[in-house]
């Protein structure tokens, strides 16, 4: 029973999901004109063809324990030439996973503050070691010259305005591009 | 003749040393991502959109093209002589490019391959400049009724041929044009699904959708089944060459030849199949069909040239749909319709009419592309299967910032950054429970054009939807759009009858 409920949870989150969007698509505004078809019409046809394929899986996994499925031919056809079986075999290394999450929104919540260059040079270097790569002297380089490298292409060459960061960290920033002989 | 004529003025047009440049910097690109694993065609493509921002569109589209074009040959060489495919494209060519390889002989694999590329390449570029022009005029005369059902088909055939299972393909679709929907709505300028939030009601960008679910979605799936440490453990310092089949060699594999160019245009044209169901296809067609069907599998030269030459005829094939009628047959033509859209040019029909030289410019460019390529990979193989050595943490750290500049440039907009980071993590629970990315992008990008020719035939036909029905051309495709969903379930329970039977 646990097999099919877990087979069923992302189809049951979807289908919840899709009522409460139902409703939110319900209190839609728009000057209604008589035998017209509002902005409402399209996204609620949407939900409720997404509705009817969570319900049908919903029934099939859990209800019926059926687990037959049809593939894409892509799908198919991968699994037919055995492809797939390296992927499937190798570890899992959820705590990375979640390291990896966690550093990427501070990442992107201090960007802001501590400027493109020293945000992403502790991004980088971090990253690395998350990613389970010990080459320190490598891990070093790589994260300065890649923050430089891409603040230079960035700024100088494809003029993208990227964040400065605030007090005292922009000093660093601001030094830098005057350095690139960006102004 | 017109056509040769515009195309001699594209080649002009290309042949400028700006242009040119971008051409080569887009080949060795896209080979480089191809090589790569953990780094897929798509994927590299989507990285180098952001730096088509300040480009001209010109040279924009020819450096995604370029990257499209090698992507589809880079990863050949590691396949052949490593077994290390770099994209699923190239899973065919470790049956029988890698044991050929094995038996002695990777110099003549890997020329086998090259062969099959250029000739794949050269017939695609000729069919798609000879097609492209008839195909967007006989466009020019469809109205939103059949609009809409090429649309509806070519959403059915991303759900019916693509990865993953067909329901799953299907909710990934009707995310996606759910998620197109967000923002004020076009129509009546009501606000949809944006809950007060400023940066919902200009709608969500399918560049952010494009780059946080294949950007970040692929890198955060990879670090959780750990990345490898040093990159690859095999012997890049080896000698490598690449020798030619002869003339007569060719000649007997002429039927090869086209037999899997043809599957290759055929399956680039219909959207959602793209390269690697071309090469997977044209493999089994020459296992069914070939002279040396039985053989496959023990390292023959047709096993090596039925799923190269499809791989790279799909590309002309699906520049076909896209620049005729706007429409992505995958995710490498979705990003270049996107850098089509940013730059503020629609292709379809009227692309001919308004933009006939700049159409032919492309033209140029991906037939100078499957020549620069081949050149590329003939003479730059050692330098290229030695990006097998970088460290995949090392590599990955920076596409994560490549995905984050990408989609900061596009808007200067730092909110967009924590919506890429939400289609990263939707990306990675996509390919955690199964279900395939591409039909969720392509709903993004086709929403609003199926809403809009959904709701203008609705109100040119007094809401009547079975106009759809009651005229040929859109009746004939709506019936092959419910095809392309039915008919692969029919026949995968057939198949499980059959197999539950015995």
């Amino acid at each position: 029973m646990l097999n099919r409920l877990l087979r069923a949870s992302p189809y049951v989150v979807v289908q919840l999901a899709a009522i409460y969007l139902y409703q939110v698509a319900g209190r839609i505004e728009f000057p209604a004109a008589p035998g017209r078809i509002g902005p409402d019409f399209w996204p609620k046809s949407i939900l409720v063809l997404l509705g009817l394929v969570c319900v049908y899986e919903i029934i099939k996994n859990l209800l019926i324990g059926e687990t037959f499925t049809a593939a894409g031919l892509l799908e198919k056809l991968m699994k037919d030439s055995g492809a797939n079986e390296a992927e499937e075999k190798l570890r899992s290394y959820p705590l990375l996973l979640a390291g990896g999450i966690v550093l990427t929104i501070i990442y992107v919540a201090t960007i802001d503050k501590l400027g493109f260059f020293l945000a992403t040079i502790g991004y980088l270097a971090l990253f690395m070691v998350i990613g389970r790569y010990r080459r320190w002297g490598v891990i070093a380089i790589a994260s300065v010259l890649g923050a430089l490298g891409l603040m230079f292409i960035f700024m100088k060459v494809v003029y993208v305005s990227l964040p400065l960061g605030v007090e005292p960290f922009s000093a660093v920033s601001l030094w830098l591009l005057a350095t690139m002989g960006v102004h | 003749m017109d056509a040769l004529i515009h195309l001699g003025d594209g080649f002009l047009q290309v042949l400028q040393p700006a242009n040119l440049l971008v051409l080569c910097i887009g080949l060795v690109l896209g080979m480089l991502v191809a090589v790569l694993p953990g780094l897929t065609l798509v994927m590299g493509v989507v990285l180098a959109l952001p730096f088509t921002y300040t480009m001209e569109l010109l040279p924009a589209i020819i450096l995604l093209t370029a990257m499209y074009v090698s992507g589809t040959y880079g990863g050949a060489f590691t396949a052949i002589l490593f077994r290390i495919p770099g994209e699923p494209i190239d899973v065919p060519l470790l049956w029988d490019g890698y044991t050929m390889a094995r038996k002695g002989q990777p110099a003549k694999a890997l020329g086998w391959t090259l062969f099959a590329a250029l000739g794949g390449g050269l017939i695609t570029t000729m069919v798609m400049v000879l097609a492209s022009a008839p195909v967007a005029k006989f466009a020019l005369t469809f109205s939103s009724p059949e609009y809409f059902a090429i649309i509806v088909f070519g959403l059915a055939s991303v759900v019916s041929l693509g990865g993953g299972s067909i329901t799953n393909a299907a909710i990934s679709l009707m995310l996606g044009l759910l998620i197109a929907t967000v923002g004020v709505d076009s129509i009546y300028g009501s606000e949809r699904f944006a809950f007060g939030v400023p940066f919902l009601q200009d709608g969500i960008e399918y560049l952010l959708v494009m780059v946080g679910a294949y950007g970040l979605g692929e890198v955060f799936t990879r670090l959780e089944k750990g990345f490898a440490g040093d990159g690859t453990t095999a012997d890049t310092d080896r000698r490598i060459s690449t020798e030619f089949p002869t003339l007569a060699e060719m000649l007997r594999l002429k039927m090869t030849f086209l037999r899997s160019s043809l599957v290759g245009i055929v399956v680039g044209i219909i959207p959602g199949a793209g390269a690697t169901v071309a090469s997977f296809v044209a493999y089994g067609a020459e296992g069914q069909y070939g002279k040396r069907g039985k053989e496959l599998g023990s390292g023959i030269a047709e096993g090596i040239v039925a799923p190269q030459t499809a791989a790279t005829s799909s590309v002309g094939g699906a520049m076909i749909p896209l620049l005729t009628m706007g429409i992505p047959g995958s995710g490498a033509t979705a990003i270049i319709l996107g850098a089509f859209l940013l730059h503020g040019m629609q292709p379809g029909p009227q692309v001919f009419v308004t933009s006939g030289p700049f159409v032919y410019a492309v033209f140029a460019s991906i037939f100078l592309g499957v020549i620069g390529m081949c050149i590329i990979g003939y003479f730059a193989i050692k330098p290229l299967v030695k990006v097998l050595e970088l460290p995949e943490a090392v590599v990955s750290a920076f596409v994560v910032l490549f995905c984050f500049i990408g989609a900061f440039a596009a808007r200067n907009n730092l909110s967009d950054l924590y919506v890429i980071m939400g289609f990263g993590i939707l990306g990675y629970l996509f390919e955690k429970f199964s279900f395939p990315i591409a039909p969720m992008v392509l709903g993004v990008i086709l929403g609003p054009l199926a809403e809009s020719s959904f709701m203008t035939m609705m109100v040119s036909h007094g809401n009547d939807w079975t106009v759809l029905m009651g005229r040929p051309i859109s009746a004939t495709v709506m019936v092959l759009a419910v095809i392309a969903l039915v008919y692969p379930i029919q026949r995968q329970l057939r198949e499980r009858t059959k197999r539950n039977g015995t």
